[in-house]
C-alpha cells in the first residue's frame, strides 16, 4: 500500500482555512441569534449559550430515543424553540427590561445558571456524542478532509442564513424587525407594534440558537455546561462584527473560526481560545462599533 | 440600635461560634459563610457602590490563591505573609485590568471583565512552569507557628475560623467606612450617571481605580485564605466564571451597596448549597439561578435592602 | 480679557466635520446666546469646551489658560460648569444629595457642603423638595435641579444646553429670570436654546452656528435681521 504523502505547507494551510470556515459558519449562526436580539431590544442575553445547548440535546435525544437524524430533527425543535423563546420573552424578560440594562444582564445570567443546571440535573454531566453511520469517513475533495456532518451543517447553515436574509429583507415582519432595530421610537410612530416585534425577535433568536445547536450536535461533545464557552465565543463574534449587525455576526463568526483554526495550527493549540478573547478586548477598546464599524452602542 | 451596639453585636456573633461548638462540620460551614461574605463584600464595593458589574472577579481570587501557594511552596514564605501578598498582587493586577476595562461602560465593561478572566484562566492552565497547569498546587504541611503562647493546631478548624472572621469583619468595616466617606458618595453618583458625575467635578477614573484596587485586595486575600484552608489550588477551582457569578449573586441577593447585604447573601448561598448538596449533589446551582432571577424581578435591592425599606415604611 | 476664548475650533468625526474653524469669545458678566438650526453643532461645542470631546484642532482658553486635553472633572474645577440637553440627574439619590455631590468639588466637609447645597436649591426654588428622589421630580424641576447642581461647583462660566426645552410659558419666564439672576451674581452664561423669544430677550450677544461654522456674531437685534441667519433657518428657497 502506498504511503500517503505528508501534507505540505499549502495543504496544511488550506485544510486549516477550510476547517475554520466550516466551524465558523456555525459560530456565525449562534452569533446571529444573539445579535438580532440585541439589535431590537438592546438586551445581551447571557442565556443564549444555554439555548444552543438545548438545541444540541434536542437533537441528541431525538436521535437516541427515536433514531431521528439530527439534521431532520431540527425541523421539530426549531419551531418549538421559536415558541419557547417568545414565551420566555413575554413572561420572563419583559417585566425586567424597565429595570435597566444591568439588571437584565444579571437576570439572564441567573436564567443561564438555571437552565444549564436543570439540564445537568436531568441529563447528568456525562459527555454525550451522536454517532452517525455516515460520519465515519470524511469527504476528501482535493485531498482536504471534510467531516460529512460538518459539511451538511455548513450547507444547512447557509440555507438557513439565506432564508433569514430573505425574511429580513422581503417580508413585512422582517422589515419591521430591521426598522425597530434602527430606531424603536420611529418604528413605533410608524405603527409597528414594538412589543410584538420584540417577542418575535426573541423567538427568532432562540430558534436560530436551537438550529445552530442541532447542526453542531453531531460534531461536538455534548455536556450541559457547554453554554459557558459558547456564550463567551458568541460575544467575541458579535462584538467583532458589530453589535446588532447580522452580516457582521456572520463575518465575525467565520473570522473567529478561522482565527481559532489557524491559531491552533500555527501558534499553539492550548492558547487558541485566548487569541479570540484578546481580539475581543482589542476590538472593544479600539473599534467598539465592530471591525466593520456597523455596530450600535 | 446605635451604631456602637450594632458593631458590638456583630463582633460577638462572629467571635462566639468556635466557643460554642467544636463540631468540625459546623465550623466548616461557618468558615464557608465567612469566606463568601468576604468575597461578596469585596465585589460589592465595585459592583454595588460604583455600579460596575464585574464578571471577572475570579481573576483576583485566583491570583491571590496562586500567589500564596507559589510563595509558600517554591519560596518558603509563610502563608500568612503570602495571603497579604496575594492581596497586594491582586491589587497590582487590577491596575492594568482597570486601565483596559474601565474605558467601557455598562454591559461592555462586564463582558470585558469576563474576557479578561477567561484569558487569565487559560494562562494559568497552560503556563505550567509557574502554576503547574491543570495539576495544580498542593500544600502537604503547614509551618509550625505559635499564637498567644500556644502552637496552632492546623488540623482543627478554629485558627482558620478566626482568620477568615477577621478578614470578613475587615471587609465589612471597610464597606462601612466607604459608605460614610466622600468616596462612597462619589461612587453612588458614578453608579447613577458617570458623565454627570464627571461634570460636577468627580474624578471618575480615580474613584473607579481606587475602588477596584480595594475590591481586588479583599478578593485576593480571600483567595489566599482559600489556598491555605483547602491546601489545594488548580485553575478550575479558583479561576472559573462560575465563581465570579457566585460573588455577584451574593451581593445582589443580599443587597447591593449595603454592609450587611453580603452576610445575608453568603448565608443564603451556603444554606441552599448545603441543603441541595445533601440531597441532590448538584442541584444547588439551579436555585442560585432561580433566586437571582426572583430577586431581580421582585426585590431588586436584595433581601437586606428590601428589609430596610420595609422597616422604614412601617406605620 | 475675555473669560472664554475659542479659536479655530474644529471637530471631525471620521469623514464628518461637525465643527469647523469656530472662533468666538465669552466676556465676563454676559449671557452669550448660541443658536443655530438642529444639527448645527451646538452641543458638540459644549462637549468640546467641557472636555467630553477632544478637538481635532483649535484652541480653547479659560482666562488665558488652555483647557484642551483636560478631563471634564478638571475643567469643572477650573470653573466651567454645564447642564445637559437631556437632563442627567442622579435619579435614585435625593435632590439635596444631587447638589451636595457637586458642592464637594470645593467644600470637603459634608455638613458645610449640604448647607451650601440647600442654599443653592433655595435660589432655584426647590427648597421644599430636598428629600425627594431626583427621579420623582417633574421635568421643569429636574432642569432646575441640574442648574443648581452646576452652580454648586462655584463656576465662573455656566453652559446651559436648552434649559427651557419642554417647559410651559410660565416655566420659561421663571427660567429666564433665574438665568438673569445668575448673571447678576457674577457667573457668565453661554446659553444654547431654541425658544427664540427667551434667548433673544436675555442674551447680551448672540452667536449663530450653521453646519458647524459661525455665520453671525453680535447683539440680538442685529443677528435676527442678518440675511445669512434667516437663510440658514428658512432655507434659501422661499415658497
Amino acid at each position: 500500500m502506498a504511503l500517503r504523502a505528508q501534507p505540505g505547507p499549502v495543504e496544511t494551510f488550506v485544510q486549516s482555512v477550510v476547517s475554520g470556515v466550516l466551524t465558523g459558519s456555525l459560530y456565525a449562526m449562534i452569533g446571529v441569534g444573539l445579535t438580532v436580539v440585541f439589535g431590537v431590544m438592546r438586551i445581551i442575553n447571557l442565556a443564549h449559550g444555554e439555548l444552543v445547548m438545548l438545541g444540541m440535546y434536542g437533537a441528541f435525544w431525538a436521535h437516541a430515543l427515536w433514531k431521528l437524524d439530527p439534521f431532520l430533527s431540527i425541523a421539530l425543535w426549531v419551531p418549538l424553540m421559536f415558541l419557547g423563546g417568545m414565551l420566555v420573552y413575554r413572561f420572563l424578560l419583559r417585566p425586567i427590561i424597565p429595570g435597566g440594562e444591568l439588571n437584565t444582564l444579571l437576570y439572564t445570567a441567573g436564567l443561564s445558571l438555571l437552565i444549564a443546571n436543570l439540564a445537568l440535573f436531568a441529563w447528568t454531566g456525562d459527555y454525550r456524542t451522536i454517532k452517525l453511520p455516515y460520519a465515519i469517513t470524511p469527504l476528501r475533495p482535493f485531498g482536504i478532509a471534510v467531516p460529512i456532518p460538518l459539511a451538511i451543517a455548513f450547507a444547512l447553515a447557509i440555507v438557513i442564513t439565506a432564508a433569514l436574509y430573505l425574511f429580513l429583507a422581503r417580508t413585512d415582519p422582517g422589515r419591521a424587525i430591521r426598522a425597530t432595530s434602527q430606531n424603536p421610537e420611529a418604528a413605533a410612530l410608524m405603527g409597528i407594534d414594538v412589543e410584538r416585534i420584540s417577542m418575535l425577535t426573541f423567538g427568532l433568536g432562540s430558534a436560530l440558537a436551537g438550529a445552530a445547536g442541532g447542526l453542531l450536535a453531531p460534531s461536538l461533545y455534548l455536556y450541559p455546561t457547554v453554554g459557558e464557552i459558547l456564550i463567551a465565543k458568541c460575544f467575541v463574534i458579535v462584538v467583532l462584527g458589530g453589535l446588532g449587525s447580522v452580516s457582521g455576526a456572520i463575518a465575525g463568526g467565520v473570522l473567529l473560526g478561522l482565527v481559532e483554526s489557524l491559531g491552533a495550527v500555527y501558534v499553539s493549540v492550548a492558547y487558541k481560545d485566548t487569541i479570540g478573547f484578546i481580539m475581543f478586548l482589542l476590538v472593544l477598546l479600539f473599534r467598539p462599533s465592530g471591525l466593520f464599524g456597523v455596530g450600535k452602542s | 440600635m446605635t451604631r456602637g451596639a450594632a458593631g458590638a453585636a456583630v463582633l460577638v456573633l462572629v467571635l462566639v461560634p468556635p466557643l460554642l461548638t467544636s463540631n468540625p462540620f459546623l465550623l466548616h460551614l461557618a468558615i464557608t459563610v465567612l469566606l463568601w461574605t468576604l468575597l461578596g463584600a469585596a465585589w460589592n464595593l465595585l459592583g454595588g457602590f460604583a455600579g460596575q458589574v464585574s464578571f471577572g472577579h475570579s481573576t483576583f481570587f485566583g491570583v491571590g490563591a496562586y500567589t500564596t501557594m507559589i510563595l509558600y511552596l517554591k519560596g518558603g514564605l509563610a502563608p500568612w505573609y503570602g495571603m497579604a501578598l496575594g492581596g497586594i498582587v491582586a491589587v497590582l493586577v487590577s491596575l492594568p485590568i482597570g486601565l483596559i476595562c474601565f474605558r467601557l461602560r455598562g454591559p461592555y465593561f462586564s463582558l470585558s471583565t469576563l474576557a479578561v478572566a477567561e484569558i487569565v484562566r487559560l494562562v494559568a492552565l497552560n503556563w505550567e512552569g509557574l502554576t503547574n497547569g491543570p495539576v495544580g498546587l498542593l500544600i502537604t504541611t503547614l509551618p509550625r507557628v505559635a499564637w498567644g503562647g500556644r502552637i496552632l493546631d492546623w488540623e482543627s478548624k478554629v485558627p482558620f475560623y478566626y482568620m477568615i472572621a477577621t478578614f470578613a469583619l475587615a471587609s465589612m468595616l471597610a464597606t462601612y467606612r466607604l459608605s460614610r466617606a466622600r468616596l462612597g458618595a462619589y461612587l453612588l453618583a458614578i453608579r447613577e450617571d458617570e458623565d454627570a458625575a464627571e461634570s460636577v467635578g468627580i474624578d471618575t477614573v480615580r474613584a473607579k481605580v481606587l475602588t477596584l484596587a480595594l475590591s481586588a485586595f479583599f478578593t485576593g486575600l480571600g483567595g489566599g485564605f482559600y489556598g491555605l484552608y483547602f491546601r489545594y489550588v488548580d485553575p478550575d477551582a479558583v479561576f472559573p466564571i462560575a465563581l465570579s457569578v457566585e460573588m455577584v449573586f451574593i451581593a445582589v441577593v443580599g443587597g447591593l451597596a449595603t454592609v450587611i447585604g453580603p452576610v445575608i447573601g453568603a448565608v443564603f448561598l451556603t444554606t441552599i448549597g448545603e441543603m441541595f448538596r445533601e440531597h441532590f449533589l448538584v442541584g444547588h446551582l439551579i436555585f442560585y439561578g432561580l433566586f437571582m432571577m426572583l430577586v431581580i424581578r421582585y426585590l431588586p435591592e436584595g433581601i437586606w435592602g428590601g428589609a430596610r425599606r420595609a422597616w422604614a415604611k412601617r406605620p | 480679557m475675555p473669560l472664554l476664548t475659542v479659536t479655530d475650533l474644529t471637530k471631525d468625526f471620521g469623514g464628518l466635520r461637525a465643527v469647523s474653524r469656530l472662533s468666538f469669545d465669552a466676556e465676563p458678566g454676559e449671557i452669550l446666546g448660541l443658536i443655530g438650526p438642529n444639527g448645527a453643532g451646538k452641543t458638540t461645542v459644549f462637549n468640546l469646551v467641557t472636555g467630553f470631546l477632544r478637538p481635532s484642532a483649535g484652541r480653547i482658553l479659560l482666562e488665558g489658560r488652555s483647557v484642551v486635553g483636560l478631563r471634564p472633572h478638571a475643567i469643572t474645577r477650573r470653573g466651567i460648569a454645564r447642564t445637559f440637553q437631556v437632563v442627567k440627574p442622579f435619579p435614585r439619590l435625593s435632590v439635596l444629595e444631587n447638589v451636595t455631590l457637586a458642592a464637594f468639588s470645593h467644600e470637603a466637609a459634608r455638613r458645610r457642603a449640604e448647607a451650601l447645597a440647600a442654599q443653592i436649591l433655595e435660589r432655584v426654588g426647590l427648597q421644599d423638595k430636598l428629600g425627594s428622589l431626583a427621579a420623582d421630580l417633574t421635568l421643569g424641576e429636574q432642569k432646575r435641579l441640574e442648574i443648581a447642581r452646576a452652580l454648586a461647583t462655584d463656576p465662573r462660566l455656566l453652559l446651559l444646553d436648552e434649559p427651557m426645552g419642554g417647559l410651559n410659558p410660565r416655566e420659561v419666564n421663571a427660567a429666564c429670570a433665574l438665568v438673569e439672576q445668575i448673571r447678576a451674581d457674577g457667573v457668565s452664561v453661554i446659553l444654547v436654546e431654541h425658544v427664540m423669544k427667551a434667548i433673544m430677550r436675555i442674551s447680551n450677544r448672540i452667536v449663530v452656528i450653521h453646519h458647524g461654522e459661525k455665520i453671525a456674531d453680535g447683539p440680538p437685534e442685529r443677528v435676527v435681521n442678518d440675511p445669512g441667519v434667516i437663510a440658514a433657518y428658512l432655507g434659501t428657497r422661499v415658497v
